[in-house]
């Protein structure tokens, strides 16, 4: 990947929290798309994934987070995301209606 | 007394091993010539050149006539050992009558049953760089005038080695140039780079001087000059190295300091003793800063936007290569909007005999000067710092961070990766019109939502462009994107956000399409409450 964002995976217990550090635009929505698809099992009933070290979101990476969480729910399974409060992230998936559509929490362990 | 014959037979003999034509052959063939023509002139069986290696220790057996063993077994004779070695240790013509009672390492003679023998140095310069010998089966008592001719064949294949040799290593030079500093530097927006490598082509080999050049994401630089001791092959494959591992520790994430400790450890597991120095630099394009490691290196220096400069006061630590316990303090840097940056290595400056503070004053003093970048990378490249050509390589690599007009024009290749590159430029432009942070995330997202729309409506893959064009009146900040494309509502079940997301976070959007494309304009006005 880039050295525009990074996905990292970290387990809490059975909970697959994915980490995306960096920036998402449309030049590598496609890759931080394919990395969180990734840690999407049958195992978990949850992802999480956690936007607090995203710097930059634009509509590529709103679009993303909402056709993965369509995809979760076709199989049942469930996204949530992690959000700073009052940060420009948070603004973005307020101005988009996310917000409305995922459950956001401010830290990963109250995602859990 | 010489007969006139002997006189005229010695002169064709010379005339022979001068022969003009000789020089238009290849290197290994103008010897084997040459190597037939001695042994036929002196009537030897045996003829062979033997060239010292690259470490000066060893001569190597290049090329032989009537022992050809000697060189499809590249026999060594170690310097000061044997016939061969004593010859360029003594610098002298050496001459055996009798071989099975001399001093003879090289069993290939003793087997063909070699019985006397005439060698001679061959010198570049005052220097050994190999060993000419003829010999014959049967006992020959060989004279001056056989040793002068003997020496007349091996001046002129040592002109021809030494010429063979630089024009070889200008080609290695070239290819490794070619091959380790970077192909073209990174294309910056607002960010002017320039950069020199210029190799010492002297004997001994190149050296392990580089620069290199490549952004990290979010608005961020690096910058390095480096330096590896000594010359040759070896240090420029130590030189690559070095340069894969600091760009391997810098895109992993790793603060300057956290790089240039992991190099220093990384060349220590190398078990290689080369040590190296190196000037490591993370240009923040929106802050305006620079943070600089130094590990032993020539400081950098530092010219401001009004023109004042100064050597840059990095205390950094010692060389890479020499303790593992060695620490690498950062030190960072306000590098203002029409500051240049200039990192290079101590061949730019370093003049025999003097210390290094006099020649870094005259670097110091020629940057102030300087208004070209090009230029002024060309002119310590090519020695104007030291008064002279500099016998060691230079690499040398400088970076301006250019003042932002107060209208910014700029065109983009009709390309995604367009997008990460023009944020850091949009953030300083935004920055100096006084925008708040949530200010600058809204228009650069929504001057970004248009650009990815002009991206994906271009015509074509190829050569299509879009322009973005900034502006401010009276504290509105006023954007225009233009491409030649037709705009499009996006399909799908999910897109199309982008434009609900521009009209949400500016004061007005709006789209004009005509036969010329599709322009969209955003107003927001600065410091007021966002809708």
């Amino acid at each position: 990947m880039s050295e525009l964002a990074r996905v990292d995976v970290e387990w809490h217990g059975d909970f697959p929290v994915a980490v995306v550090t960096g920036e998402i635009d449309a030049s590598n929505v496609a890759e931080v798309g394919a990395a969180v698809r990734g840690l999407v099992t049958n195992q978990s009933s949850v992802l999480v994934v956690d936007l607090t070290p995203t710097t930059y979101l634009d509509s590529a990476g709103i679009n993303l987070m909402f056709s993965l969480g369509d995809e979760l729910r076709s199989r049942q399974l469930s996204l949530r995301l992690v959000i700073a409060p009052d940060s420009s992230i948070a603004r973005m998936l307020k101005i988009t209606g996310l917000d409305k559509t995922y459950p956001t929490f401010p830290t990963v362990e109250a995602a859990l | 007394m010489p007969s006139q014959h002997d006189e005229l037979h010695k002169l064709r003999a010379l005339q022979r091993v001068a022969d003009v034509a000789l020089a238009y052959l290849p290197l290994d063939q103008l010897l084997n010539e040459l190597l037939e023509r001695i042994a036929e002139i002196l009537g030897t069986d045996t003829a062979a050149f033997l060239l010292l290696d690259e470490s000066g220790e060893w001569l190597v057996a290049t090329a032989a006539k009537g022992i050809e063993e000697e060189v499809e077994q590249g026999v060594r004779i170690p310097v000061g050992g044997g016939f061969a070695g004593r010859i360029a240790a003594e610098r002298r013509a050496i001459f055996i009558e009798d071989v099975d009672h001399a001093d003879i390492l090289n069993p290939i003679l003793r087997e063909k049953r070699i019985r006397s023998m005439l060698g001679v140095p061959l010198f570049v310069a005052d220097v050994v760089i190999g060993v000419l010998h003829v010999g014959t089966l049967t006992p020959r008592m060989f004279d001056s005038a056989d040793a002068d001719l003997l020496q007349l064949a091996a001046d002129r294949a040592a002109t021809a080695i030494e010429r063979a040799r630089s024009f070889h290593q200008r080609g290695v030079v070239e290819m490794l140039q070619r091959s380790l500093v970077p192909e073209e530097l990174p294309s910056v927006p607002g960010l002017e780079l320039a950069a020199r490598y210029r190799p010492a082509v002297r004997r001994g080999g190149i050296g392990g001087d580089w620069y290199d050049a490549f952004t990290l994401g979010r608005g961020a630089i690096a910058l390095v000059v480096g330096d590896v001791m000594g010359h040759g092959i070896g240090a420029a494959a130590m030189m690559a190295q070095m340069r894969t591992g600091l760009r391997a520790y810098a895109l992993d994430g790793h603060p300057p300091a956290g790089v240039v400790d992991r190099l220093n450890r990384l060349l220590l597991t190398l078990g290689q003793h080369e040590m190296t120095t190196l000037s490591y630099a993370v240009v923040d394009l929106e802050r305006e800063r620079a943070t600089l490691v130094s590990a032993g290196h020539l400081p950098p220096i530092m010219r401001g936007p009004a023109g004042e400069t100064v050597v840059l006061a990095v205390e950094g630590g010692p060389p890479l290569g020499v303790s593992v316990a060695a620490t690498f303090p950062e030190a960072t840097f306000e590098f203002p909007a029409g500051s240049v940056l200039l990192l290079a290595t101590d061949g730019a400056v370093e003049v025999r005999g003097e210390g290094v503070e006099a020649g870094l004053e005259r670097l110091r003093a020629l940057v102030e000067v300087s208004d070209d970048l090009s230029d002024l990378c060309l002119n310590i490249a090519e020695g104007a710092v030291r008064g002279t050509a500099a016998d060691d390589d230079v690499a040398v690599l400088g970076a301006r961070l250019e003042l932002l007009p107060d209208t910014l024009r700029t065109t983009w290749p009709a390309t995604a990766d367009t997008l990460p590159t023009m944020r850091p430029l949009l953030r300083r432009w935004l920055g100096r019109w006084g925008a708040a942070e949530d200010e600058i995330y809204d228009i650069i997202v929504s001057v970004q939502e248009a650009a990815a729309n002009a991206v994906e409506h271009a015509y074509a893959p190829g050569d299509a462009t879009y322009e973005v064009i900034g502006s401010c009146e009276n504290g509105q900040i006023c954007f225009q994107i233009r491409d030649r494309g037709s705009w499009r509502e996006p399909r799908g079940t999910h897109r199309g956000r982008g434009i609900s997301m521009m009209r949400a976070l500016m004061e007005s959007v709006d789209v004009t399409q005509d036969e010329e494309g599709t322009r969209v304009e955003l107003r927001r006005t600065l410091g007021r409450e966002a809708a």
